[in-house]
């Protein structure tokens, strides 16, 4: 059914149709519509779950850690200093292998305090053990949260779905929603292995030390890895039931004869499309690719997409301060790794809300069309030309 | 375990004995109760039964020890009392009460003792004398299988129980009930043979395997200083026996009665019984507990004793000793009496010192003499004691405590005796000193309970006869009694040390099983000691350490 | 699973790593056992955790999750709302040291009580981080020396006061709170039976001596536990809906010097006349507590005499292990 929806509103649908027995939240702008649209629907008897309105992010990602523990499915949601007070949660929740998922409303984290879109909360927690998935539109957001639970419950490893605060949670856009009975189908219960039970008393969440621990992570990582295969069988058999795909790990646009590439994340790559048509259009051989998955980094899928490129440009919203661009580093690794020697430049912009306009977009593809080596480290997108003249290179 | 997953208890493959410098055990102590009962009982056990509610169990362990729980229950002075821990706390255990209580319970429950499996030898003892201390020797003897034959030259059995000792303390049906359960075990009792009379020590002696002689002290111990005899003048123990046989013969107004045991007492208070309107016990020794560190210069009578005499009207003149009897010709007047300066001399004499100037004069129509007695061992020439040659002495006769509660510790020892004479062994020493003393308990765990005590017939009444004075305890105060019980030394399954032990390295194993260390897993904290209440675990240092 | 006494569950039982004469294995051996197997346990970081779980293997008998330190009561409100409408009876218990309780556990546990969890939260109280090496907690009692809280020349050990946590738990509406004492187990178990007749959230406080942090003898922690009771530092009470409903009277008051005297925790006191000053502090928060509840004049038939009274064939025994197939 074809409805215009409002994104928190169409994720909150998207979670009603998995059936999560536990829901557990903090307000937090721009997660909050998620969650009060999820305890309208418990409160009208739409959806048979445990609404937990806990005193903290802390509390919400240890209520689902403890649900699922339990062996119910969970949902929790937040962002930006919300994500970060989970960040123990978080890596526990990993460590413990528990298949939690929650979306992420993406916005940049304070100080200064800013409410609004971009990517360093979740991308500030890539290295937590979760699986990260990054929408482009409501629509994805619906589907990806969807396959989130089957991914999560076939490799025992949480996922996060990241979609851009305001920009989708609060923007209507009609959203295709599937059936019940469909979703019923293809996500069945959750049958946790390792749930508490008295009968089968098990220790969950013990000690380790220095001769095991180092085993744990090694674990936890390649079980990082191996999720990859089961993102991309998760998005065939969704494609297949559903009809619909957004990519798998990475998802290209117009790749084909591309020589130079823009890769980006969540809801710009919609701008970026635009961008390559209207350059196509004047001739240039570019193109796109959204990075879906940052984690498990794609990095073998993107050294393929990217066989025919001669150079490449990372446009991501979030920044490793002191360092640059995260995505950008990643994929100059991978490349470098795979012996390929492609110049990679690190685009950062659309901090704290920024609009990256199609024209921010077609002045990157235009940097990235320079010859030579890239730049180490990143170039900010759209600075203010006072400031920049004012504290050149503070 | 790659997710973080552990097996339940798997934890126990990991050995934390190994951490322990010093390990606990389980061991009883000796209560000193049992300690100081002569005949050796072992009262917390049988508390401890009676707590369990299993009665007759109690009365067996009781009986392992003593057959005359009846008796001993009335009579006996229970030094188990003066040693209880409990007296500490707040007041002795009424253990003589429990004692009576179960020996009345056999009797009118009809418990008899067990017959022995199989005859232990067709070995024939005989013992002469139907006293605790015969009867107990028999007993224990006729319990493992011994053909036992007693000779006594009385009428009925029982010896100073049966003549020695007035109703009022101890009805006769009480004692004869439990002559009789030891009868039953198949011992023979020759009544009305007087051996070296009827039957010669030396016949005696060739017809038995071993003899052991309990004859008691039968003949009157007047001191040969005071010339207390003749017409007027009559032993204790001959007019005990006068009135145990059932006699009772009238007395003149005034008894004047010398001697500081509870023969004297007995003496005082059947006097009372029997129409003496002044009944006056002379003695120079003093109050029991009056004269501390100096126990020769106090009564030998029991303090219970002595206050139920007085309140009976006998009247007590203290630190006095007899001078002479004063006469108008062959009628007596009274006695010529003066203060004492101390009774016995440094060797532990009788030889009391009386004050010059202090003599005064106390009148009475009758003089009753209870100062002690002796055996009488005419005609038993054969049978002075010689263990190598199987010939055993014990009771009275041979000196000691002179109770019956003695005695038949006596007795139970001659047998211990006898028997390993008769089996080719080293007799074994049956007393055993207490291991449990008080500073082994904590006693926090024990909550102050006021002893029970029970009642006496009123005093105007019982001295129209020869009825019972002290009455039993109810069962619900036996029950209580019991209760009380500290279980000094042994494990009362409490289950202290089982709740607890933080390492889990306590095992119960159930009840009347008490509980196992595994020393697998202790590590040797000492909580189980130091919360024990019994003091039933002690510490022993691992070796190494 | 270790079956080795048949009496108790043992739902935390040997190979554990606790130190000698750990007055928290013990407090928490009682919990579990008296609680049984058809429970769930959420344990906060700490002690308990550490030594119960190490090196793939588990003490623990029961099913048993760990966290982090400060979210155990928001993981147990996850797993009691996992639980709800489904089939089973198990319960949802929360055990956390002092430290997860009183300091970092506090918001969590506020977040569980306050959304009328059925959880029972026990909270064993040693009264330091004993796990890092005895460092200060809102639980140490004032005046105690720990690693970060010693004496000196400008200090008499911990300045502050110890959170009354049973207050701050019981404003919540709370419909049962408790303290309880290993050295008291009928009274122990009386509070944990009844806590779990009950439903909704509930807390029960149990102080639980640490031969090393309190610097005592391994086999004295259940007589400081004793003494803790008997000299009105430490109440035993019973909280319903904020109301005293239970009171522990003391059948017999001690001088707070007779508990501070084990415990080189308190040696300092006994030097000079600023320790003498702190004594007679102690004296009075102890007075103050005895006036508070009432320890010498509750009228109720349970004192610590009839508590702590020994009895042969014991004072009842644990949950039956039913439940524990194999």
């Amino acid at each position: 059914m074809r409805r215009q929806l409002e994104g928190s509103r169409a994720v909150a649908e998207a979670v009603r149709l998995c059936r999560p027995r536990v829901i557990a939240a903090y307000p937090i702008t721009p997660q909050t519509h998620i969650v009060e649209h999820l305890s309208q629907m418990v409160a009208d008897g739409e959806l048979a779950a445990e609404c937990i309105n806990t005193e903290s992010e802390f509390a919400a990602a240890s209520v689902a850690l403890g649900a699922v523990a339990a062996g119910a499915r969970a949902y929790t949601a937040s962002a930006a200093q919300g994500l970060l007070l989970m960040t123990e949660v978080l890596f526990n929740i990993a460590g413990l292998r528990l298949p939690v998922v929650m979306t992420c409303a993406n916005r940049a984290v304070g100080a200064p305090i800013n409410i609004f879109n971009d990517h360093q909360d979740s991308l500030s927690l890539r290295d937590a053990g979760w699986i990260q998935l990054y929408v482009e539109s409501n629509q994805e957001a619906v589907d990806s949260m969807i396959q989130a639970y089957r991914i999560a419950e076939a490799c025992e490893l949480p996922v996060m779905v990241c979609m851009d605060g305001f920009f989708l949670t609060h923007t209507f856009e009609p959203v295709e929603l599937p059936e019940q009975a469909q979703v019923d189908a293809w996500l069945p219960p959750l049958r946790f292995s390792r749930a508490l039970d008295p009968v089968a008393p098990a220790t969950l969440g013990g000690g380790s030390e220095p001769d095991n621990y180092l085993e744990y992570r090694r674990a936890q990582h390649q079980a990082l890895d191996h999720a990859a295969d089961e993102i991309v069988s998760t998005a065939a058999a969704f494609q297949s039931t559903f009809g619909r795909t957004h990519g798998a790990l990475i998802d290209g646009y117009r790749l084909d004869d591309a020589e130079r590439v823009l890769i980006t994340l969540g809801s710009v790559m919609g701008a970026v499309r635009d961008t390559v048509d209207a350059l196509r259009e004047r001739g240039e051989r570019v193109g796109a690719l959204k990075l879906r998955c940052v984690r498990p980094f794609p990095a073998a899928g993107l050294v393929h997409a990217l066989r025919g490129a001669r150079r490449v440009a990372v446009l991501e919203k979030a920044i490793s301060a002191g360092a640059g661009g995260i995505i950008a580093a990643e994929l100059r690794a991978a490349m470098h790794a795979a012996g390929i020697a492609l110049p990679v430049d690190g685009f950062v912009g659309g901090l704290g809300g920024r609009d990256l306009t199609p024209a921010s977009i077609e002045a990157v593809f235009a940097a990235s069309a320079a010859a030579g080596p890239a730049p180490i480290g990143c170039q900010f997108v759209d600075v203010d030309a006072a400031d920049e003249a004012a504290r050149p290179g503070e | 375990m790659s997710r973080l997953r552990f097996d339940p208890g798997s934890s126990t493959a990991y050995r934390t004995g190994d951490w322990r410098r010093a390990r606990p055990i389980y061991a009883d102590r000796w209560p000193p109760c049992g300690a100081g009962c002569p005949a050796g009982e072992d009262i917390q056990a049988y508390l401890a039964l009676l707590q369990a509610g299993r009665e007759e169990a109690a009365w067996r362990k009781l009986t392992e020890q003593n057959p005359f729980p009846a008796v001993c229950g009335r009579i006996c002075p229970h030094p188990c009392e003066s040693a209880c821990n409990r007296a500490r706390v707040d007041e002795a255990v009424a253990i003589h009460q429990v004692e009576r209580h179960l020996g009345d319970l056999a009797r009118g429950r009809g418990f008899a003792h067990d017959r022995p499996r199989a005859a232990a030898a067709e070995r024939h003892v005989g013992v002469v004398g139907a006293g605790p201390a015969g009867l107990s020797c028999a007993y224990q003897l006729a319990r493992v299988g011994y053909r036992v034959t007693i000779y006594d030259a009385a009428s009925e059995p029982g010896g100073t129980l049966r003549w020695g000792v007035p109703d009022y303390r101890l009805p006769k049906d009480a004692l004869l009930h439990e002559v009789e359960a030891i009868l039953a075990l198949g011992v023979t009792l020759r009544l009305g043979v007087r051996i070296g009379a009827d039957l010669s020590a030396g016949e005696l002696r060739t017809r038995h395997d071993a003899v052991f002689t309990a004859i008691g002290n039968g003949l009157p111990l007047v001191p040969a200083e005071a010339d207390v005899t003749g017409h007027g003048v009559d032993s204790g123990i001959a007019f005990l026996r006068r009135v145990n046989a059932g006699e009772r013969p009238s007395l003149p107004a005034r008894v004047a009665v010398i001697g500081a045991g509870n023969t004297a007492i007995d003496v005082a208070r059947c006097a009372r019984r029997l129409g003496a309107a002044e009944v006056t016990i002379v003695s120079p020794q003093d109050r029991p507990g009056h004269r501390p560190g100096q126990p020769a210069e106090e009564m030998t009578a029991l303090p219970t004793e002595i206050a139920q005499a007085e309140a009976e009207g006998v009247r007590l003149l203290l630190r006095l000793g007899v001078q002479r009897l004063v006469r108008s010709g062959e009628h007596l007047d009274g006695l010529q009496l003066a203060y004492v300066d101390h009774v016995f001399d440094d060797a532990g004499r009788f030889r009391p010192v009386l004050y010059e100037g202090t003599e005064t004069f106390l009148p009475a129509d009758r003089v009753i003499v209870a100062t002690g007695q002796q055996p009488d061992w005419s005609g038993l020439d054969v049978l002075q004691p010689d263990p190598a040659a199987g010939i055993f002495a014990g009771g009275d006769c041979v000196g000691g405590a002179r109770t019956a509660v003695a005695a038949i510790g006596s007795g139970h020892q001659a047998a211990e005796d006898v028997m390993a004479y008769l089996e080719g062994r080293a007799p074994v020493e049956l007393g055993r000193a207490a291991t449990a003393s008080f500073d082994t308990l904590h006693t926090h765990y024990y909550r102050r309970v006021p002893r029970h005590t029970s009642v006496e017939a009123d005093t105007d009444e019982r001295q129209r006869d020869f009825r019972e004075v002290q009455s039993g305890l109810e069962s619900v105060a036996v029950a209580a009694e019991a209760a009380r019980c500290l279980s000094c030394g042994v494990c009362m399954e409490c289950d202290n040390c089982w709740h607890f032990c933080p390492d889990a390295a306590v095992i119960k194993l159930g009840p009347g099983q008490r509980y196992r260390f595994d020393y697998e897993y202790c590590k040797g904290c000492g909580i189980c000691a130091a919360e024990c209440p019994t003091g039933h675990i002690r510490m022993e240092a691992e070796s190494g350490t | 699973m270790d079956r080795r006494d048949p009496f108790r569950l043992n739902a935390l039982t040997s190979g554990h790593r606790a130190c000698s004469g750990c007055g928290q294995a013990m407090a928490a051996r009682m919990v579990g056992d008296l609680i049984g197997p058809d429970a769930i346990f959420v344990n906060a970081t700490g002690c308990l955790q550490v030594f119960t779980t190490h090196n793939a293997q588990s003490a623990w008998q029961v099913p048993w999750l760990h966290s982090v330190f400060a979210n155990a009561a928001a993981v147990a409100s996850g797993v009691e709302a996992a639980r709800r409408g489904l089939p089973g009876s198990e319960r949802v218990v929360v055990q956390a040291g002092d430290g997860g309780t009183f300091d970092i556990g506090l918001q969590c546990l506020s977040g569980m009580i306050e959304r009328g969890h059925d959880a029972l939260f026990v909270c064993y109280d040693n009264e330091a981080y004993m796990n890092t090496g005895v460092q200060r907690s809102g639980s140490t009692p004032h005046a105690a020396r720990t690693t970060t809280s010693p004496p000196g020349r400008l200090s008499e050990g911990k300045r502050h006061l110890k959170k009354d946590m049973l207050a701050i738990v019981a404003a919540h509406h709370m419909p049962y709170a408790a303290t309880a004492s290993v050295a008291f187990f009928p009274d122990l178990k009386a509070k944990v039976e009844k806590a779990m007749r009950l439903r909704g959230p509930r807390f029960l406080h149990v102080f639980s001596p640490c031969p090393l942090g309190w610097d005592h003898d391994a086999a004295a922690s259940v007589q400081v536990a004793r003494l803790a009771v008997e000299t009105g530092l430490f109440p035993l009470v019973e909280l319903e809906y904020g109301a005293v409903t239970g009171v522990m009277r003391l059948a017999q008051r001690r001088p707070v010097e007779d508990y501070l005297r084990l415990q080189g925790r308190f040696k300092h006191l006994f030097k000079d006349a600023h320790g003498a000053a702190e004594l007679r502090h102690l004296q009075a928060l102890a007075d103050a507590n005895i006036r508070r509840y009432g320890l010498l004049d509750a009228t109720t038939a349970w004192d610590t005499g009839e508590a702590g009274r020994a009895q042969r064939g014991g004072r009842g025994g644990y949950a039956p292990a039913h439940g524990a197939a194999s």
